[in-house]
């Protein structure tokens, strides 16, 4: 008959082998899952929270007058960084030159500007546009659709005097950094348009003195002369810079302010 | 000492060719049918082959109890190695004479003595394990099989050497070949389940679960052999505990310690 005791004791083996074959098993993936956990998130925050505090570091050292770097939060120790603390640090971190604040203003403001520049292009291109529109096509039929097209007009116009305030407090920041004449001029022009011409004629000037040859300047000077009722002025300077650079559009205003048509 | 069920379980699968023992699976009745219909062609050979423990001999085996009332059939269920004795059996079963030890039967006057048979007879035999054949001893075979009086069905295990044996000295007389392979997981439940039941050993049938069928199929691999090795191993274990131990197989289905214990006395699983 069969040795069936020996047997169970081989079966007891075998089972206490497989068990730990299981336990191993369980173990290294156990161990491969908390190895790859601790690789790819404590490590790398680690590092990434070593990196920010050196460059903060560097930043006091290097420039002590610069206030910039106001004590930020991720300096204090937390035991456990949430994830918006990890976010903060991870966008701190490029930030090592102090130009950056400044940059950062100035990549943020053109795009306002811009916005606000073409709107008031729009504006300036729809306004003449209505008016041709108004006496070419008088047709009792079309009427109502001007009529309609006026009143959308009319909240358009609205909206561009809401910002256009705005447009030039932005354009005088602007040209006070920069100093560019091409932003004095437009500001000068926003300002002829909303009736200011004391200002527009400043701003004529200005963009004069920063740039003689810009036919914009005179012919906004002149402009801003004749709307203040200063005619024989503005057209002292038209004439005067029409002998010199023989411009059509600037004989064409002496003409117009000739024959009162400003 | 108190006799158990389970010797007479076991002693169901110890490895026998009877045809008292034959299970009838989809396949085997199949390779059955196919092997009845090559002798009803002009077939001088038949080949019946595939790995050891496929059911090769069993096959065989049903094949002459089933025919030898209807047919002029004669079995050689163990292979006659020497030349001269299996020239005398081969005349002894055709002529039906007792010839004495101290003659021996001439292969050409055998030859001559089975021509003159065509048209008159027609003599199946069937050899088993011919791979423990000579190589002089199948070229006769082959001699006495182009005379088209005498049809061999001959067995041969399936191992690299041997398919090129069957290849070789029989590929223009063999017209039928007849594969056997191992069983699938669902025809070895059937041979199982039905080797039980039609012993009467209906209660130990419904002890095995497909599970259970499916441990014994991943070590024997669906080999009948293999599996009535494992069946007469299990269920002699099984005779130990209901004998010394009864309290631990009181469980209505098998014990996986002891399909376990089985594995590991056969050598399947290394402990």
């Amino acid at each position: 008959m069969i040795n069936v005791k020996e047997l169970e004791k081989r079966w007891l083996k075998y089972k206490t082998k497989s068990l730990m074959l299981i336990v191993l098993i369980v173990a290294i993936i156990g161990s491969l899952i908390y190895s790859g956990y601790y690789i790819l998130y404590k490590l790398d925050f680690g590092s990434k929270k070593a990196v920010v505090s050196k460059v903060i570091d560097d930043k006091n050292i290097s420039d002590t007058n610069i206030s910039i770097a106001t004590p930020s939060p991720t300096l204090t120790p937390t035991p456990m960084p949430t994830a918006e603390h990890r976010k903060d640090i991870i966008q701190l971190a490029p930030t090592i030159p102090i130009v950056d604040v400044d940059s950062e203003e100035v990549k943020r403001r053109p795009k306002k500007i811009i916005r606000h520049k073409k709107r008031l292009v729009k504006s300036k291109r729809v306004k003449p546009k209505l008016v041709v529109k108004k006496k070419v096509k008088p047709r009792p039929v079309v009427k109502r659709e001007v009529k309609e097209e006026e009143t959308e007009h009319k909240i358009k116009k609205i909206d561009l005097k809401i910002t256009s305030n705005n447009y030039i407090e932005i354009m005088k920041k602007k040209f006070y950094r920069n100093k560019n004449p091409r932003d004095a001029l437009l500001i000068g022009e926003a300002y002829y348009r909303a009736g200011n011409y004391k200002e527009s004629e400043m701003w004529a000037l200005k963009a004069n003195n920063l740039d003689k040859n810009s036919e914009k300047s005179w012919l906004l000077f002149a402009k801003s002369k004749n709307a203040l009722g200063k005619r024989e002025e503005a057209l002292k300077v038209l004439i005067a810079y029409y002998n010199r650079t023989k411009s059509p559009r600037a004989k064409r205003l002496i003409e117009k302010i000739n024959s009162k048509g400003i | 000492m108190r006799k158990s069920k389970y010797s007479d379980v076991k002693n169901i699968f110890i490895d026998s060719v009877d045809n008292s023992n034959f299970v009838e699976l989809p396949l085997t009745a199949f390779n059955y049918q196919t092997l009845e219909d090559s002798l009803n062609k002009p077939l001088k050979m038949i080949l019946l082959f595939g790995r050891p423990g496929t059911g090769k001999s069993m096959l065989l085996n049903r094949l002459y109890h089933n025919l030898r009332n209807i047919r002029e059939i004669h079995y050689f269920e163990t292979p006659i190695l020497s030349e001269k004795e299996f020239l005398k059996s081969i005349y002894e079963s055709i002529s039906s004479q007792k010839i004495p030890d101290n003659m021996r039967v001439n292969f050409n006057g055998l030859l001559k003595y089975v021509q003159n048979l065509k048209g008159k007879r027609e003599i199946i035999f069937l050899l088993d394990e011919c791979q423990l054949y000579s190589e002089a001893l199948m070229e006769k075979i082959r001699l006495l099989s182009d005379t088209r009086v005498i049809k061999f069905v001959i067995t041969l295990h399936k191992t690299d050497n041997e398919e090129i044996i069957a290849k070789e000295h029989f590929k223009t007389r063999i017209w039928e070949v007849v594969e056997l392979r191992n069983v699938s997981i669902e025809d070895l439940e059937i041979y199982i389940q039905k080797k039980l039941i039609q012993k009467g050993f209906v209660e130990v049938a419904n002890m095995f679960t497909p599970k259970h069928i499916k441990f014994i199929h991943q070590f024997t691999k669906g080999n009948f052999r293999e599996t009535n090795k494992f069946l007469y191993t299990l269920f002699n274990i099984y005779e130990f505990y209901d004998i010394n131990s009864p309290e631990k197989i009181l469980g209505t289905k098998l014990s996986k310690k002891i399909l376990e214990m089985t594995a590991i006395k056969i050598g399947y699983i290394h402990d």
